[in-house]
């Protein structure tokens, strides 16, 4: 078995990953970042849509352009990318199984970061199994990756950001949206989104669900409808649809199995998409040596992403020599900063008290199991 | 004191669990004691195969034609799917001249006991399983061997106790038996103390610890055992199958040459579960009570499989495992009372025979207690044939 050593091995090139790698690599650590795809950048070469936020998260500019800068940065920083290798295994001694190119590696690394992502949630109805329906972030995939159109006609389920956004992008890509179905009261994304799909004449089916799917093959049809207040369906209010496509943007939930399989302590934070492993601010897990970034730490958004592997990648580069404390802190500080400007506001202040409550539980634990307590500026 | 039970057995794996089940049919008032969960040992993390060619000829086998003798109605008896593939049999492929000619030697032993076991040629070995690797030797096949789901028919032995009047406790750990003199009396647990007239020391890979509360010398150590299971497939093989490896690691060590193969016991071990899942197997290490899977283990495991079954280089692996076997320096287990004490029953020591040797082991060691003599001979696996007092 061939063995790979570096300082830092990050598990996941997407948002999180790169950034983190970026963070250590130019602090001079060898950093070694692993993903399964055949490309990097994650979920932001998918995102042809402008960014929101402040202007130091480059608000205005389009998720793809963001990626693009960010694997330049990461390609000058010195970081090593290895695609298309899958690490299949990661063991209490740390150690990493790789699959790459037929090769299986054992990778050995002082620090690791997980920046693994989240994956879709499914949605089980009659019918959910027929080739047609799919996760609306493979959809994504399909249209603007591969250039291909997953179908003519498409249902989304799901009025959240990911429903709204692909249902826009679907159109761009020539296909019809003949309606957003929502089964909570009211749209669960932002309204500016939302508004670019109302433009354009897309029905938003709030307080309904779906009913069956329908076809032989293939998706044939769809049939939805309303929900009461107990989020029971409203016998006589059945609509159907001819659609050739289901996309269910349903939420989607951190991509956790190496965190677990190397022994962290985990919160149940249903609003982050389930378990989501304790950290603290430094994002170290209760592993000692292994941190988590992005998505896999609690599903929210690319630029909280990037910031926890910032923040990640400084702390790794911190614990083994390459920063100095001061260098750290102040680096930190402005991490910590950019981080709690996205977590405010409407949308903001929910994702703010969740994650302080998982590094509070962080803390707890320490005090509980008698280890020491990270640095916290 | 008053007594909580006529019988306490300590363990709650495949082995404790049928002999609180046979106890339980004699009509005894059994309290079975498990430090964690039922199958949580090597009952939960091993295949199910019951064959006899992987037996040690002489008194093991003589034991497993016993044993197996019993499978043909256990499910039946059990009340419970126990998912016995009944005469799926068994296949050992070779790779070479050495292997053929070690295993034809050890199945000339072993056809002594009555039983079916021969050596094919690999056109022959193909014609059952048409997924192996052309370029092989040969194999050793038992055709009327079987398999069976070790969890379920563990939990099966407890449900069916259980119906007897049988008690389990789980989640209690025996902290110490009870002594007065030489007589046993009953075990201090993290749940109270429990009396009854004799305890059963069933605890496998453990049964050293509960014997260092007797004040004996147990010869049992743990051996590691790790193993794969891949994704559900179509239907790919009905046979057990080991490599010839398996066997030659198994009763001639001095034959193995390869170093790194001896060290790690390695030898491929598969079969196909019901759900279509398959089950591949495994190492022998001595490693202490580690429980963790390695990567070196994960890739020779796959080489070995991909070896003799070269389409399986496109299924994936989804899980692996390890499991802590009962080894003893003689390759028997100790099954019968200890002498020297009073109440003192061990089960325990059967390293990779456990699943086949359950329904024998629980019922003999049961007769013994009961009747003070059993149905058939336990004397080879007396446990008295260790020192077992220390001085």
């Amino acid at each position: 078995m061939k063995v790979l050593t570096a300082d830092v091995a990050i598990i996941g090139a997407g948002s999180a990953g790169l950034s983190a790698a970026y963070q250590a690599a130019s602090a001079g650590a060898d950093v070694l970042v692993i993903d399964e795809n055949k490309r990097p950048g994650g979920q932001l070469f998918k995102q042809i849509h402008k960014f929101f936020g402040s202007r130091e998260h480059q608000a205005g500019t389009r998720g793809y352009i963001i990626g693009e800068q960010l694997l330049q940065k990461v390609q000058e920083s010195g970081a090593r990318v290895m695609l298309d290798s899958l690490v299949y295994g990661l063991l209490p001694d740390k150690s990493m199984g790789v699959i790459s190119d037929g090769v299986n590696y054992s990778v050995k690394a002082k620090k690791i970061i997980i920046a693994a992502g989240a994956k879709e949630n499914y949605m089980a109805f009659p019918g959910s199994t027929l080739p047609g329906v799919m996760g609306a972030g493979a959809a994504q995939t399909m249209i603007n990756v591969n250039r291909v159109l997953p179908g003519k006609r498409v249902l989304m389920v799901g009025s959240g950001n990911v429903g709204l956004i692909v249902s826009y992008q679907l159109m761009q890509a020539g296909a019809d949206v003949v309606g957003i179905v929502e089964g909570a009261p009211k749209i669960g994304g932002y309204g500016v989104h939302a508004g670019k799909i109302r433009r354009a004449g897309v029905p938003i089916y709030v307080g309904h669900t779906i009913k069956r799917v329908f076809g032989k093959e293939e998706v044939e049809g769809v049939e939805i409808a309303a929900l009461d207040e107990h989020w029971n369906m409203i016998p006589g209010t059945e609509q159907t649809f001819d659609v050739d496509t289901v996309c269910l943007a349903v939420g989607l939930n951190p991509m956790t199995e190496l965190v677990w399989m190397v022994g962290c302590q985990f919160d149940f934070i249903p609003q982050f998409g389930g378990h989501v492993p304790l950290h603290d601010a430094n994002m170290e897990t209760t592993v000692e040596g292994v941190y988590v970034a992005g998505d896999v730490t609690g599903v929210e958004e690319a630029s909280s992403a990037m910031e926890e592997g910032n923040m990640a990648g400084v702390a790794a580069a911190e614990a083994l020599g390459y920063l100095t404390t001061e260098e750290a802190a102040q680096k930190k500080a402005q991490i910590r900063q950019r981080l709690n400007t996205l977590r405010s506001g409407v949308f903001g202040e929910g994702r703010r008290k969740n994650k302080e409550k998982q590094i509070a539980d962080m803390e707890i634990y320490r005090q509980q199991n008698g280890k020491e307590s990270g640095s916290h500026e | 004191m008053s007594k909580d039970a006529d019988i306490i057995v300590i363990g709650g794996g495949i082995i404790g669990s049928s002999v609180t089940w046979h106890l339980s049919k004699l009509g005894k008032k059994v309290l079975q004691i498990e430090r964690e969960d039922l199958t949580r040992g090597a009952a939960g993390a091993t295949d199910g195969v019951v064959g006899y060619h992987t037996k040690k000829p002489g008194a093991q086998m003589e034991l497993a034609v016993q044993s197996i003798a019993m499978f043909e109605h256990l499910g039946e008896e059990l009340g419970e799917d126990i998912e016995y593939g009944l005469r799926c049999g068994g296949m050992q492929p070779v790779e070479d001249q050495l292997q053929w000619d070690i295993l034809s030697e050890i199945v000339e032993e072993q056809r002594k006991s009555g039983v079916d076991i021969r050596m094919i040629s690999i056109e022959e070995a193909r014609e059952i399983e048409p997924m192996l690797a052309p370029d092989l030797k040969g194999a050793l096949y038992s055709p009327t061997g079987g398999k069976v789901n070790p969890i379920k028919l563990t939990m099966a032995f407890a449900k069916a106790a259980k119906r007897n009047g049988a008690e389990i406790l789980t989640e209690t750990e025996v902290t110490d038996l009870i002594m007065d003199g030489k007589t046993v009396k009953g075990v201090k647990t993290t749940k109270g103390d429990f009396y009854a007239d004799a305890v059963v020391n069933a605890c496998g890979a453990w049964a050293a610890n509960i014997g260092k509360m007797a004040g004996l010398d147990i010869p049992i150590q743990p051996r590691k055992g790790q193993l794969i299971v891949t994704e559900p497939t179509g239907p790919f093989m009905d046979v057990t199958l080991q490599c010839a490896r398996y066997n030659v690691v198994k009763f001639r060590p001095e034959a193995v040459t390869d170093q790194e193969a001896l060290k790690m016991g390695n030898s491929l071990s598969i079969e196909q579960t019901e759900n279509g899942g398959l089950i591949i197997g495994g190492t022998r290490e001595f490693v202490g009570f580690d429980r963790e899977n390695t990567l070196e283990a994960i890739e020779t495991i796959l080489r070995r499989a991909v070896r003799f079954f070269p389409a399986l280089k496109d299924v994936c692996f989804i899980r692996c495992f390890a499991g802590l076997r009962p080894y003893t320096p003689d390759g028997l287990p100790l099954i019968g009372k200890v002498n020297g004490l009073e109440g003192f029953y061990m089960a325990a020591g059967h390293e990779g025979d456990g699943i086949a040797l359950s329904p024998i082991t629980g019922k003999l060691l049961a007769e013994q207690i009961v009747y003070g003599k059993e149905s058939y001979s336990l004397k080879d696996f007396d446990p008295n044939r260790f020192a077992l007092m220390k001085e």
